[in-house]
């Protein structure tokens, strides 16, 4: 049995990593319990199988994914950011975060196979496992300037 | 000595994320090509070799470690190309089969400037 509060933990980690090492960004957990991500957001989600199953994936608005997307890829404030590069960008967010939550899970639950990930945008987007399912959600604060949702639904499987 | 150098991935927001890293590291090489995946890459060193390929593992149509395979047996012009593979996957097993069968390094995302320096310095000397 995955403990959740450790679960929880990880994967804020695991997001501080890739913000602090790949996006150049500090990242904390919202003090505040609710904030809602209010307009267009991006939903990036990756799936994985194995002793557990399950999504993970990043939301954001518009305005936080582009600034995500102009620091991965070393760009200027005035620099234009294609929407494609900005959707490509918040894939690979849910891809690493995957990759180094899953590094730090190795020793517990052995390995996960885990698919290419996707990304859609909408208004209200939320994920589902269905009946059994568990999930994690953390807030991130992101240099005080955008808050994001990452979101971990799993179910653990007899595999 | 001029260097030149591959970058094999998917996504290319990825590929412009390794530039952007090279850079940082201080790396320097002459020239720098791209490809979407392990058989893009092949098809475009049998025109012309390079010195270092820097190469993801999970990649529609062919993936790196098929790549790595298919470059060690079949690319006898590419006998001296250093071949890293960039991964999320980080488990000893896979690092270990892939090396064996023909990579000379593994970088784990996410990955630093730094990382990328002390894994291609060595193999650009």
């Amino acid at each position: 049995m995955i403990d959740q509060v450790c679960l929880n933990e990880l994967l804020l980690e695991s997001a501080k990593e890739v913000f602090e090492t790949m996006i150049f960004m500090d990242v904390d957990r919202c003090s505040d319990a609710e904030n809602d991500i209010e307009g267009d957001v991006l939903l990036g989600s990756i799936t994985f199988m194995g002793d557990l199953e399950g999504c993970l994936a990043i939301c954001c608005g518009d305005d936080c994914a582009k600034t995500i997307s102009a620091n991965m890829l070393g760009l200027g404030p005035d620099d234009e950011v294609g929407e494609d590069d900005i959707s490509d960008a918040i894939g690979e967010v849910a891809n690493i975060v995957m990759g180094s939550l899953k590094a730090r899970l190795l020793k517990q639950i052995g390995n996960l196979e885990v698919s290419i990930p996707s990304v859609v945008s909408g208004r209200k987007l939320q994920n589902s496992l269905g009946e059994g399912s568990s999930k994690i959600l953390v807030q991130i604060n992101i240099e005080d300037t955008h808050v994001a949702e990452l979101s971990l639904l799993y179910r653990e499987t007899n595999n | 000595m001029a260097m030149s150098l591959m970058i094999v991935d998917d996504s290319v927001t990825m590929r412009k994320i390794i530039m952007r890293t090279i850079k940082m590291s201080g790396l320097e090489f002459e020239k720098t090509e791209e490809a979407g995946n392990g058989a893009e890459a092949i098809s475009k060193l049998n025109v012309e070799p390079v010195d270092i390929i820097l190469c993801d593992v999970n990649m529609p149509e062919m993936g790196g470690l098929e790549m790595v395979k298919k470059i060690r047996k079949d690319l006898p012009s590419c006998k001296k190309t250093k071949i890293v593979m960039v991964s999320t996957e980080s488990s000893q097993e896979l690092i270990d089969g892939v090396i064996s069968d023909g990579a000379n390094g593994f970088i784990t995302k996410p990955f630093t400037p730094e990382k990328f320096q002390e894994e291609l310095a060595p193999l650009m000397n």
